[in-house]
C-alpha cells in the first residue's frame, strides 16, 4: 500500500509505462505497430533531390547522374589555372564544367586587398631607423606604422628591433608567463600544436 | 639495340656455384669451400695478409670442412632447403634464378664476410636499381614536388623500414644465429650486442662543417647525402674495412639486414632474368605499395607561399572568400573558405575559426599545384626497350616557392 501511495504523488506524465498502449518494461522511444506503420512510412517516404532526376534540357533516355557526396574537393584534382599550358585538360575544362557560384557576389572575410603604394622614400627609412633606435620605448612597431602609413610588417622589414629591446620584451614575457597556471599554459601548449596541424593538415 | 649478355656481366658477381649452367663438375663442388672462409676471428696481421693477396683469392684450396665450421650454409644446401623453395614459389620468382643465388641473398655481410658468398654485391645493385626506378617514378608522375618531399617518398617507398616490413610480409624468417647448419632459407646475419643503440651509428663524415650543428640546407642534401636525404658515412680505407670484417665484431639490425635481402633479391633478379623481370618486379612489390603523397606536405606559412607563388607565376593575388558557414556566435563554428585568384579557385578548406579555414584552404591550393601530375606519363627506362618511341622531354616548371 505504502509504494501505491508514492506512484500516486509523481505527476502522471512522467510515468509513460502507465498509458495502456505500452507494456511496463518497454523503452522510451516509440515503437511501431499496425497503427503506425503507415504514418511512419509515410514520413520516410521522401521525395528524391533534384539533381537525381533528368534534367529538362536532356532527353529521356539513359543518361548519367552526377551527384557526388558533399565533401571538401582532393587535391589531386589540379585547377585549371595550374595547368601547364600544354596540358590538354586546360582546354576541356570549360566553364560550363565547373559549376561553383560566382565568385563576386561572395563575400570577403576581410577587406580586399588594396593597391601597395609605394609612398615612403628613402629618407623615411632613415627616418624610421632613426627614431627606432634612438628611443624604442616610445617609438614601438606599431607607432611607427601609424605615423608613416604603413604597415606594422613594413617596420619590421626596415629595421629590427634593437637587442636591449628585445632582452626588455623577452623579460616582460616571462613575467607574464610565471603568472599563468597549469590549465592555461597547457591550453596555450595546445592552441599551438593545433596551429601547426593545419599546415600538414590533419 | 642489341640484347646486353647479362649472363657474361653476371659472372664477376655471382660465385662459380651460383651460376647457373656452371661448366665444373659437381662432384668438385661437394663439401668444398673455394676460399679461406675461416668463421673463427683472425687477427689482424692474419687479416691484412688476407687483403695483400687479393688477386690469388680465387686458388682453390681443398680441404674437407664441416657444415658446423661454415660461416654460412654451403651452396649445395640449397637445393634440399624446404624453405628456400616455397620463398622462391611465393615470390613468383622467374625460374632463371637458381635457388643458390636466392640462398646467397639471404646471408648478410655480418654473416659472412667473404664476399664470394654473401649478399652485399647483389644488395649493392639492386639499392641502384630500386632508388633510380622510384625517383624516375616519382619524378616523371608528380614534376612539381619540392625536394623534401621527394626524399621522404622515397624513404616511404624504398627506405630501410619498408623493406624490413616487406621481408616480414615474405614470410622470411630470421636465423637466431649465422652458422653452416642453419636451413638456407632463414635470413643470416650476426646480431647486435645486447645494450647497444642500435640508432647510434658511426656517422662521421668528410665534411667537418657537418660535425657543427649547422642548418643544412636542401641543395646540400641533395649534392652530399644518399637518396634519402640523411648524411651518408665517410669514405673508409678499404684496408680497415676488411680488418673490421674479418674481426667481425659489429653486427647489424635486424632491419638493416632485411633490406640488404630485399635490395639483394633486386639485384639477382637483374642480374639472372633480365631487365623486364627486374622492372616487372619492382612494379608489383614496390610500386603497388599505397603512398598518399599529400600526407607528405608541411607547410608553416601556407598563405605568404601561395602569394608568393601566385606573384612568380604572374596570376591574381590569392583572395580568401567565405564560401559557407555555420554557427559563427556558437561553441563549435565551421567555416568554408576558398582562396580565388581573379576568378578561378585555387583551393577549400573547413576550419572553426576564419584563420584555420583560410590556412586549410592555403595548404590545400599549394598541394593542388605541387601534386600536378602530366596526362601520359612516360617514365625514362621505358626507353631501354626495343622500338621506343622518342622520347619527350617531361615537364620542368621554375620549381618550389623559395620565400
Amino acid at each position: 500500500m505504502a509504494s501505491t501511495l508514492a506512484t500516486a504523488k509523481r505527476p502522471l506524465l512522467s510515468l509513460p509505462f502507465l498509458s495502456p498502449s505500452s507494456c511496463e518494461l518497454m523503452p522510451l522511444t516509440s515503437r511501431r505497430s499496425q497503427s503506425s506503420y503507415r504514418r511512419t512510412k509515410q514520413r520516410l517516404r521522401v521525395k528524391p533531390d533534384a539533381s537525381f532526376g533528368p534534367s529538362m534540357t536532356q532527353v529521356q533516355g539513359d543518361h548519367i547522374v552526377y551527384n557526388p557526396p558533399s565533401s571538401a574537393p582532393s587535391v589531386y584534382h589540379t585547377p585549371a589555372k595550374f595547368l601547364p599550358n600544354d596540358d590538354i585538360r586546360r582546354s576541356l575544362r570549360t566553364d560550363a564544367s565547373v559549376t561553383h557560384r560566382n565568385s563576386t557576389d561572395i563575400t570577403s572575410p576581410n577587406e580586399t586587398p588594396g593597391l601597395k603604394r609605394y609612398h615612403l622614400n628613402p629618407s623615411d627609412v632613415l627616418e624610421i631607423r632613426r627614431l627606432r633606435t634612438s628611443d624604442p620605448l616610445t617609438w614601438s612597431r606599431s607607432k611607427l606604422a601609424k605615423r608613416f602609413d604603413c604597415s606594422p610588417l613594413f617596420i619590421s622589414m626596415v629595421c629590427g628591433a634593437s637587442p636591449e629591446k628585445k632582452e626588455m620584451q623577452k623579460q616582460v614575457l616571462e613575467a607574464v608567463q610565471s603568472r599563468w597556471g597549469t590549465k592555461r599554459r597547457m591550453a596555450r601548449e595546445d592552441r599551438k600544436l593545433r596551429k601547426e596541424s593545419w599546415g600538414r593538415d590533419c | 639495340m642489341k640484347r646486353l649478355q647479362l649472363q657474361r656481366w653476371s659472372s664477376s658477381v655471382l660465385s662459380p656455384q651460383a651460376r647457373a649452367g656452371s661448366r665444373l663438375p659437381r662432384r668438385i663442388q661437394h663439401g668444398l669451400r673455394y676460399q679461406s672462409t675461416n668463421p673463427f676471428p683472425v687477427t689482424d696481421a692474419e687479416a691484412e695478409q688476407l687483403f695483400e693477396e687479393e688477386p690469388s683469392r680465387s686458388s682453390i684450396r681443398p680441404s674437407q670442412i664441416s657444415k658446423h665450421a661454415l660461416p654460412s650454409p654451403p651452396v649445395e644446401a640449397a637445393r634440399e632447403s624446404a624453405k628456400l623453395a616455397a620463398l622462391h614459389a611465393r615470390l613468383y620468382l622467374p625460374s632463371r634464378l637458381p635457388l643458390e643465388t636466392l640462398g646467397r641473398t639471404l646471408v648478410d655481410e655480418s654473416a659472412d664476410p667473404n664476399a664470394n658468398f654473401n649478399n652485399e654485391s647483389l644488395a649493392t645493385l639492386g639499392h641502384d636499381l630500386l632508388t633510380q626506378y622510384t625517383s624516375e617514378y616519382l619524378i616523371c608522375t608528380y614534376p612539381r614536388l619540392p625536394m623534401t618531399v621527394i626524399f621522404a617518398a622515397m624513404y616511404a617507398y624504398v627506405g630501410p623500414k619498408t623493406l624490413a616490413a616487406m621481408t616480414n610480409e615474405w614470410g622470411v624468417e630470421l636465423a637466431a644465429a649465422p652458422g653452416g647448419e642453419v636451413d638456407p632459407g632463414h635470413l643470416q646475419f650476426r646480431r647486435l650486442a645486447p645494450g647497444t643503440n642500435p640508432n647510434e651509428t658511426p656517422m662521421r663524415t668528410d665534411r667537418r662543417w657537418e660535425e657543427q650543428t649547422w642548418r643544412r640546407s636542401v641543395t646540400s642534401k641533395v649534392v652530399n647525402d644518399n637518396v634519402f636525404g640523411d648524411p651518408v658515412r665517410a669514405s673508409v680505407n678499404p684496408k680497415l674495412l676488411a680488418k673490421a670484417a674479418a674481426k667481425n665484431t659489429a653486427g647489424v639490425s635486424a632491419e638493416e639486414a632485411s633490406a640488404q635481402f630485399v635490395r639483394a633479391v633486386v639485384g639477382a633478379i637483374y642480374l639472372h632474368a633480365g631487365r623486364p623481370a627486374a622492372k616487372r618486379f619492382f612494379e608489383q612489390h614496390f610500386l603497388s605499395r599505397h603512398l598518399n603523397i599529400s600526407d607528405l606536405f608541411n607547410f608553416s606559412e601556407p598563405a605568404r607561399d601561395l602569394a608568393r607563388l601566385c606573384a612568380r607565376e604572374s596570376f591574381e593575388p590569392p583572395v580568401a572568400k567565405v564560401l559557407s558557414e555555420t554557427g559563427r556566435l556558437s561553441r563549435h563554428p565551421v567555416f568554408v573558405v576558398g582562396i580565388f585568384s581573379g576568378k578561378d579557385k585555387l583551393g577549400e578548406g573547413a576550419g572553426s575559426s576564419l584563420l584555420e579555414a583560410r590556412s586549410r584552404a592555403s595548404v590545400a591550393a599549394l598541394k593542388a599545384w605541387y601534386l600536378y601530375s602530366p596526362m601520359n606519363v612516360r617514365l625514362p627506362n621505358s626507353m631501354e626497350e626495343d622500338g621506343a618511341a622518342p622520347w619527350k622531354p617531361v615537364h620542368v616548371d621554375l620549381g618550389e616557392v623559395i620565400v
